[in-house]
């Protein structure tokens, strides 16, 4: 197992540049999820790693040694990827064996590291098979077997469990992450479902245009985002975010919301480092820190339920607050229907203030 | 696909099978006329309407592969008695009674312009697929300059009857030696099927995912063991299909063979029609040789057939 290094990485496809100004450590056996929407650059940034892409400049390091010139072959990793990419000819031991053919260890051996690494995944029994055989839960298992059998310095997956069902999915998100730690490989995993990265990252990496928006453990990322694209990209329902203006009133200020002259109370402590800004403010709120109530409360503003998407366990709840709409996460069956009057707050605690032209998160020192 | 059809279904799909059976029986009537005039007695081959029933004899082809002259005196018993079977029926003409207008029996050139067809044809049918498999995987996989102007010129090899070169082709082998030669043939061959080769191949191989080379390249493999292990097994179905339509051009090719060849490397085709003789045409012997000749390529069709039924459908290789 090993360290992965990028150090000022750029890529370039022709006059495209889909990696850029690329600094990123991997630890020694930290599962690092890179996190992004499709075309982000995470992809490449992997296959770069891997070697399967080469880099425009910037240097690669596996375990000190500087790799970004080396063939794929000659980097000792593994790549699981979206589409299994099984070799149809081969049955499931062969697939499993062929990274070890290359290495060119004896049959006895090579028979022990096959059956060991298919009692693990729990695929002896299909050893025999041809890929096409398989459920696409078990051609992941086959596929993430051939990239364990090796030992590999580090594990490399390309949204490995995308192409699969939604139960699938689950289930070998957590075989994923039960292997990880009984083997503490170092794992570079690459999706653009955040529920996946939330779930089995010690740090996600999250990713936008080529650039680097945010690294951090997932409650890091969940609850201090960095930036608007983060904020807005990690958590579901998505977070809630409104241009505000604030109001002095009383020792407290007033933060307002969809140009309606109601605001809410924030303690002074909290907004103070905003006052320095000239810059227009945006406020970021997640729907679980809006809270709604039945009846008139001091600090609450009256407003009209607009929609209700019943999720079972809560309900989301659409509310019209001036010119713009707020969602909010209640316990279910909390408002009967649309047009509804109901009283709104926010909890200052767990509001995020962000610069609207950068984009950057406006934090103060506490 | 239910298990109930609609009486529309069932009329459709009985009409259709009657098509194809008009149609299989009007493409197999060539090949019947060839097969049953490979087996007749000579007088019976011409006749008007034609015999549909006799009884079989092989003589056609033991006169395709023998060559007799005229001998000014009958063939004296001993020597009919010493001569093999096939040679006293030349003789005899079956007849099992030494005549007296019989000939010498030596080997036809048959046996030697099958062999070279074989040879010929093989050769050039593996050069052309396999350097068109490896210019296919290059165009399909690789970044080349100008590829798609590459690829139109690869075509427009094409567009031009070959025929119509065939005299400057054939003065040009003259000069450098090639005529008459089964490297020569191999080479225009190879050349003709080339193109053909290339443009199918690539279709073929740019529907086999890059995923599979690229496992293998992060597998420890070079980028020549990931094409050997994982794309040629990948790609053997349009190989397969890629190689009968070489054979069969290579096989077939009657013109250049008559051109550019004259005895050593002459291939069958331009040899069967040189039995019709000067005399009365025995069709029965060109009826024979044609058949031996039909014989390779349905072999070798039918040896791919699996290979062939997906192969057919272009680019229908899915996991």
């Amino acid at each position: 197992m090993a360290q992965i290094e990028l150090k000022n990485v750029q890529k370039f496809f022709g006059p495209v540049q889909v990696i850029k100004d690329m600094d990123l450590t991997i630890n020694d056996g930290e599962f690092v999820v890179m996190l992004g929407q499709s075309g982000c650059g995470k992809t490449t940034t992997l296959r770069a790693i891997a070697g399967l892409e080469t880099v425009t400049s910037g240097e690669i390091f596996i375990d000190g040694v500087a790799v970004h010139e080396k063939k794929a072959a000659d980097r000792d990793i593994a790549f699981v990827f979206q589409s299994f990419s099984l070799y149809p000819h081969m049955n499931v031991y062969e697939n499993i064996a062929f990274p070890l053919r290359a290495v060119g260890m004896s049959n006895a051996e090579r028979d022990k590291a096959v059956k060991e690494v298919a009692e693990i995944l729990q695929i002896t029994a299909l050893l025999d098979r041809r890929p096409s055989a398989l459920a696409g839960g078990d051609m992941q298992r086959v596929a993430i077997g051939r990239a364990l059998v090796r030992r590999p310095k580090a594990l490399l997956m390309d949204e490995p469990i995308g192409a699969l069902d939604a139960k699938l999915r689950e289930e070998m998100r957590s075989e994923i992450k039960r292997l990880h730690i009984s083997r503490g490989s170092t794992s570079v995993y690459v999706t653009h479902d955040q529920i996946e990265a939330m779930s089995l990252a010690d740090r996600i990496v999250i990713m936008h245009d080529g650039l680097l928006q945010q690294i951090g453990a997932p409650d890091e990322v969940y609850l201090k985002p960095a930036n608007l694209f983060v904020a807005e990209f990690v958590g579901s329902p998505v977070m809630n975010v409104a241009d505000v203006v604030l109001a002095a009133s009383g020792g407290q200020i007033q933060v307002r919301l969809g140009h309606g002259d109601a605001g809410f109370h924030f303690p002074a402590g909290l907004t103070n480092h905003l006052k320095e800004t000239g810059a227009d403010i945006a406020l970021g709120i997640r729907p679980e820190a809006v809270s709604l109530q039945h009846d008139a409360k001091d600090g609450y503003i009256p407003v009209e339920t607009t929609n209700i998407e019943p999720l079972g366990s809560h309900d989301i709840v659409d509310i019209k607050l001036g010119d713009i709409s707020l969602r909010a996460r209640t316990e279910s069956g909390f408002v009967s229907g649309e047009g509804q009057q109901v009283w709104v707050n926010i909890d200052p605690a767990q509001a995020h203030f962000f610069d609207r032209s950068s984009g950057l998160a406006l934090r103060g020192q506490s | 696909m239910a298990g109930i059809r609609t009486r529309r279904e069932v009329f459709f799909n009985r009409a259709a099978i009657a098509g194809v059976m008009v149609a299989l029986f009007i493409m197999l009537v060539p090949i019947y006329w060839i097969t049953s005039t490979a087996f007749k007695p000579r007088n019976l081959a011409t006749t008007i309407p034609p015999t549909v029933l006799f009884t079989p004899e092989i003589s056609p082809f033991v006169k395709l592969f023998t060559k007799r002259s005229q001998l000014r005196d009958p063939v004296a018993q001993e020597i009919y008695d010493a001569a093999p079977w096939w040679e006293q029926m030349v003789f005899d003409g079956g007849q099992k009674v030494v005549r007296s207008n019989k000939g010498v029996v030596r080997r036809s050139g048959y046996g030697q312009r099958f062999l070279n067809s074989l040879i010929i044809a093989i050769t050039s049918t593996f050069l052309a697929v396999s350097m068109g498999t490896l210019t296919a995987y290059g165009f399909s996989r690789f970044k080349v300059k100008g590829e798609d102007d590459w690829m139109f010129f690869i075509l427009s090899t094409r567009m031009l009857p070959p025929v119509v070169v065939a005299i400057p082709m054939f003065l040009m082998y003259r000069l450098v030696g090639l005529h008459d030669t089964h490297i020569g043939l191999i080479i225009l061959y190879t050349a003709f099927n080339l193109s053909f080769s290339v443009w199918l191949m690539k279709g073929f191989i740019d529907e086999i995912p890059r995923e599979y080379e690229e496992a293998a390249l992060v597998d420890g493999y070079t980028r020549m063991q990931a094409f050997f292990k994982v794309v040629l097994p990948e790609a053997m179905t349009g190989i397969a299909a890629t190689a009968v339509f070489c054979f069969i051009t290579a096989w077939n090719e009657y013109a250049f063979a008559l051109i550019m060849t004259n005895r050593k490397a002459q291939t069958a085709p331009p040899f069967i029609p040189s039995q019709i003789g000067s005399g009365l045409p025995d069709w029965t012997v060109i009826a024979a040789g044609t058949f031996l000749f039909l014989l390779p390529v349905a072999i070798f069709t039918f040896l791919l057939r699996n290979h062939l039924l997906r192969g057919m459908s272009f680019g229908a290789i899915r996991k």
